[in-house]
């Protein structure tokens, strides 16, 4: 499980999260993550087999809702409050770089 | 030599179905266009709120209609549906994407193990489901080159994906596995069947691999396959494609092609070796899905009569051979003609049963294919269909005169019985009668019945010939026969 | 401080001794005066507004409607991780700083449906990530009353808001104790309900599995009264407990200071050597007048204690690296002016996504490599293995007691820095606080004395089963209202 965040790792998970960071970034991220991975190396002694994971807080499962349509209403200026505030739109859409 | 004779083909088919709800699957945003609006009329991001959009803090909500059509899916495709299912987060940036992540199911998905029984030329066969989840669709990214505009009326829509064990052999079966797929799901009302809409569409994995060889090839994925036809010609080239890379001594790529229906091509869209690290995690929005035993009694009573519990009904209690059945099966318009026909005719129903297939896959078929409409369109309704019946059982007309009415049945819907008395062409099945002409033929004859006796088995044609003329060609001709040949052997 | 109570706070307005303008304009007053920084929006237009609406209602009938709108007139402040409709939220990032949300988290609607007046939008640490306010995007915030300390975090406004007298009460929210730690630093209650007890429909995620709003006042009453008003079932919010929620404040004062036959457990690890000195011996005198107040004190143990901050590290983060994926400046939120000449889309994304702070990428980072593919089982997975063990711990010992005590942190407040700590050393602050999060445990920090020359402010942490809520703050208050008689509580 030993796992230190060397720089290359680090570079791999930043374009992995879509993150940009500087060299020294890496390098300061680097060393910290792989102290606090240091640190997390402690979960290796707790005996974990046959345990359950636990992802939930709540036992019970799911509710439903009804399937009705609700349509969204413009507002007093006719704008969609989904793109009434949005960075960039053009023709009601979110422009956004070109998709090679 | 023909070198595709070497390679196997093995494909598996991922179908995205659209389900069939008035809502998106985490929101009440339209699922679909009310009225007679194309999904093409609606405004950009018409459809589209702070859940869909994926704004901060919004949380997903399961429509309950997208769980009672999963459980008709998987039922309709004989799956063992799973009492308690999760939910997962697949991780990946895409513009038509808002969350990030797609909710879908991942480990526990609602629906597994199942199959689809297929026909082809080469018979029928079984192809695997391997799983059936639920997962919630993307926005649409329109391309303008230096950039792209997104609109998310589609994010959210809900849709099943039903993933196959690549026990397709052909193209085929691939298109026919396609398609019962898509009867299966049309016809438990899962989903609308719009093709044009993208409702109903399948990624294709294509490899081949040496015959009698134990190792799959590496597999490239065709993607968003939208027509039957499509799947058919997309995979006959691919596996073309692959024997021609391996021949000349290259190596198929892991990857994802698209399938060009003008140029008849699959292009490379992106190497799959770059695969995205989906970080798959149990999504922690949702709780589990929990359905009951009983739940799942009441969506199974509701259904109508599955292919396959027809099937077994024509075969065991109607007594169709297994091939009648499937021909029958295959047409949607013939069955309800069929089952239309076994309803009017009420207790002798059962024993028409044959004949009214024999009929439908016969004279039907052909007088469809000779007018180039579906008997639907002609004037031949459920009731001629077992007048006939009943005048063949009788013995009123025989086969090939009820065949020599059919396009006028078809034409001005007359009775078979009307149509047969006015041309004289009912048959007489009276012994009385036929004895009378075959006297009359033994004496009309005297040289060919002393030649018949003394061994020239030819004539016997001849003399049924002369005694069918005497009773104007209405006699039953398999009984006239009989009679002549027993009267022959007496002196 | 104005009013303890929102009790006291309607008796002014029944003996027209104030209004809600009059209130409102008060606490106005006070935060333009204060350089805490505890606000980021003050919503002055919309609060006026509410107030005139409540005198109007008011001049009715002379008489709070309290049946109707029992947190009529009731001044508070939100944290801006909690989305108001067409007002400013910003999640103290910058990646939001523009962000206009369309529509109102459902815990802010219910409270000003049952009356209550919001007076703004305070600052936090940045997405809720961090415990002592220094990562907020719009400046750290200041002790309420110790300048130069920290209130603790994430909810650093939130507390400073009401230990300063900005505003009656606060909204905070806790995913790793960041209610109960700034209570614990600045003196006043904070209480972490249970795991589905209030929606979190408009709160903008950290960890979903983990965050809870939760009320933060001067007393416990109010802190029942806000979840009696903000809990129970929301359909927009599918991880809830199921069920009619209790009304908490119904037996609030039922159990009064006669504690025989409560059972209080004593987690050893809640008690450690760690704790800073005089803070233990304050706490542990208040353990002693609660043994003689009657309760059976249990030693026990919840031997898992100390994996929490890993298992908090792996399964938070993960949670969290992939709800701030949506934050791509693309459909809100600020899109740097360098992203529209992004030479390619991947280029976009990370220009947009490089407003984030330094310990949000962190979180991001780590979340991401827990998750990704060769790494999940042994960090993820573990981790969730580990938390059913810790929640496990908690049941085992909730048997043997009713509720338990123990402190909130090994130290009060401390003073703020203004180079960037040693991440791990400030992770570790919340050793204590994070189990109860991962278990889906209500817990709340009461305050219950000073320690120093300085008077610093310290709070007791209490712990009940799950879905408890209501015991939990029947016991808090029976506390408070002992505590108050035995003793100063050094509130002002």
């Amino acid at each position: 499980m030993s796992a230190t965040l060397n720089s290359d790792v680090t570079r791999k998970i930043a374009t992995l999260a879509r993150l940009k960071l500087t060299d020294e970034e890496v390098v300061r991220y680097s060393s910290q993550m792989s102290q606090v991975l240091g640190y997390i190396e402690q979960l290796k002694e707790v005996q974990v087999t046959g345990v359950e994971p636990m992802v939930q807080a709540l036992p019970g499962c799911t509710h439903t809702r009804p399937d009705e349509a609700h349509p969204v209403e413009r507002d007093a200026e006719g704008h969609l409050p989904t793109t009434k505030h949005a960075p960039s739109v053009l023709h009601d859409s979110f422009k956004v770089h070109g998709i090679l | 030599m023909d070198v595709h004779s070497d390679y196997q083909p093995v494909m598996g088919l991922e179908i995205h179905t659209q389900l069939a709800t008035n809502s998106k699957i985490f929101c009440s945003c339209p699922a679909r266009p009310s009225g007679s609006m194309t999904v093409a009329e609606v405004g950009a991001n018409e459809y589209c709120c702070e859940v869909c959009a994926g704004h901060p803090g919004t949380l997903p909500v399961l429509n309950e209609q997208v769980v009672e059509l999963a459980i008709r899916a998987g039922l309709a495709l004989n799956c063992k549906i799973n009492l308690d299912s999760v939910f997962s987060r697949k991780n990946y940036f895409y513009p038509d994407l808002p969350k990030g992540y797609q909710i879908s199911q991942f480990d526990k998905p609602i629906c597994s193990d199942g199959y689809v029984d297929i026909t082809t030329s080469t018979g029928t066969k079984r192809i695997r489901v391997e799983r059936i989840h639920v997962e919630e669709d993307a926005g649409k990214n329109l391309h303008f080159g230096e950039f792209s505009l997104v609109n998310l009326n589609r994010a959210g829509v809900p849709l099943i994906e039903i993933v196959s064990r690549p026990d397709i052999r052909s193209p085929e079966e691939a298109s026919a596995y396609m398609k019962a797929v898509y009867d299966l799901v049309t016809a438990v009302k899962v989903c609308d069947g719009n093709l044009q809409e993208g409702n109903f569409r399948c990624d294709a994995n294509v490899s081949v691999m040496k015959k009698g060889s134990d190792t799959y090839g590496t597999r490239a994925e065709i993607k968003n396959v939208n027509s039957f036809r499509f799947v058919e010609q997309a995979v006959t080239y691919e596996i073309e494609r692959q024997i021609g890379v391996i021949e000349s001594g290259g190596k198929v790529v892991l990857e994802t092609r698209q399938y060009d229906s003008a140029k008849g091509v699959t292009v490379s869209l992106r190497s799959k070796e770059e695969a995205h690290d989906y970080r798959f995690f149990p999504e922690p929005d949702l709780l589990p899905l929990h359905l009951t035993e009983a739940q799942i009694e009441r969506i199974k009573a509701s259904l109508p009569e599955l292919p396959h519990a027809r099937k077994i009904r024509y075969e065991s209690e109607l007594g169709l051979s297994s091939y009648d059945a499937s021909v029958l099966m295959e047409n949607a318009q013939w069955v309800e003609l069929f089952e239309g026909a076994l309803k009017l005719a009420g207790q002798n129903g059962k024993s028409y049963a044959k004949t009214f297939t024999n009929f439908i896959t016969g004279e039907i078929s052909r007088i469809e294919k000779e007018l180039g409409v579906s008997i639907a369109a002609t004037a031949l309704k459920t009731h001629h269909l077992v007048e006939v019946a009943e005048m063949l059982d009788q013995k009123l007309i025989s086969a090939s005169v009820a065949k020599q009415l059919v396009p006028e049945v078809c034409a001005s819907g007359s009775s078979f019985k009307a149509l047969a008395e006015s041309k004289g062409l009912i048959q007489v099945n009276d012994q009385a009668a036929l004895d009378k002409a075959i006297e009359q033929v033994l004496k009309q004859c005297p040289e060919q019945v002393l030649e018949f006796r003394a061994g020239k088995e030819k004539l016997l044609g001849f003399l049924v010939g002369q005694a069918m003329k005497a009773m104007q060609g209405k006699a039953n001709p398999a009984m006239l026969q009989e009679l002549l040949k027993s009267r022959l052997k007496q002196q | 401080m104005r009013h303890l109570s929102i009790q006291e706070l309607h008796q002014d307005y029944n003996n027209g001794v104030t209004t809600p303008s009059q209130v409102v304009e008060g606490y106005l007053g006070s935060i333009r005066k204060s350089h805490h920084n505890a606000y980021i929006s003050v919503l002055e237009k919309r609060v006026r507004e509410q107030a005139i609406r409540a005198d109007l209602e008011l001049k009715k009938t002379g008489k709070v409607p309290s049946d109707r709108l029992p947190l009529f007139g009731v001044p508070m402040a939100y944290k801006d991780l909690l989305t108001v409709k067409g007002e400013r939220t910003t999640a103290a990032s910058k990646m939001l700083e523009n962000y206009i949300p369309p529509y109102t988290a459902t815990c802010i609607a219910r409270l000003e449906e049952a009356g209550a007046l919001g007076l703004g939008k305070v600052n936090l640490d940045e997405f809720a990530m961090g415990g002592s306010n220094e990562n907020s995007a719009f400046g750290p915030v200041d002790h309420p009353t110790h300048a130069g300390f920290t209130p603790g975090g994430s909810s650093g406004g939130s507390a400073t808001a009401v230990g300063a007298d900005l505003c009656h009460a606060s909204l905070g929210s806790d995913t790793g104790g960041s209610i109960r730690l700034p209570a614990h630093f600045c003196g006043i209650v904070g209480f972490k309900p249970s795991y589905g007890r209030i929606s979190r429909h408009g709160v903008i995620a950290f960890a979903s599995s983990l965050d809870q709003v939760g009320p933060m006042t001067k007393s416990v009453y109010d802190a029942a009264l806000l979840t009696e008003v903000m809990a129970g079932e929301d359909i927009k919010d599918s991880a809830m407990i199921a069920g009619q929620s209790p009304k908490f404040t119904q037996d609030l004062f039922k159990q009064g200071i006669d504690l025989r036959g409560v059972r209080v457990g004593v987690p050893k690890e809640y008690w450690g050597d760690g704790l800073d000195p005089d803070m233990s011996r304050v706490l542990r005198e208040r353990l002693k007048q609660i043994k003689e107040a009657g309760a059976t004190l249990v030693e026990v143990s919840l031997p898992h204690t100390k994996y929490s901050v890993s298992v908090y590290y792996l399964v938070a983060v993960s949670e969290a690296s992939s709800n701030l994926s949506r934050m791509d400046g693309m459909r809100f939120g600020v899109r740097p002016a360098q992203a529209d000449m992004a030479s390619s889309l991947e280029e976009q994304y990370q220009i947009s996504r490089s407003l984030f702070g330094s310990e949000v990428k962190r979180r991001i980072l780590l979340g991401t490599f827990a998750l990704s593919s060769g790494y999940y089982d042994a960090y993820y997975k573990r981790a969730c293995q580990v938390r059913r063990l810790i929640a496990q711990d908690f049941d085992s010992v909730f048997t043997k007691c009713d509720v338990l005590v123990g402190a909130i942190s090994a130290t009060p407040a401390f003073k703020r820095t203004e180079k960037e700590q040693d991440p791990l050393k400030l992770y570790l602050n919340d050793i204590l606080t994070i189990p109860a999060n991962l278990a889906g445990l209500p817990a709340l920090s009461l305050p219950v004395g000073t320690i120093r020359s300085e008077k610093l402010p310290i709070g007791l942490h209490v712990i009940a089963p799950r879905e408890r809520d209501e015991s939990l703050l029947q016991f808090a208050q029976s506390l408070e209202t002992l505590f108050q008689n035995a003793s100063q509580l050094g509130r002002k």
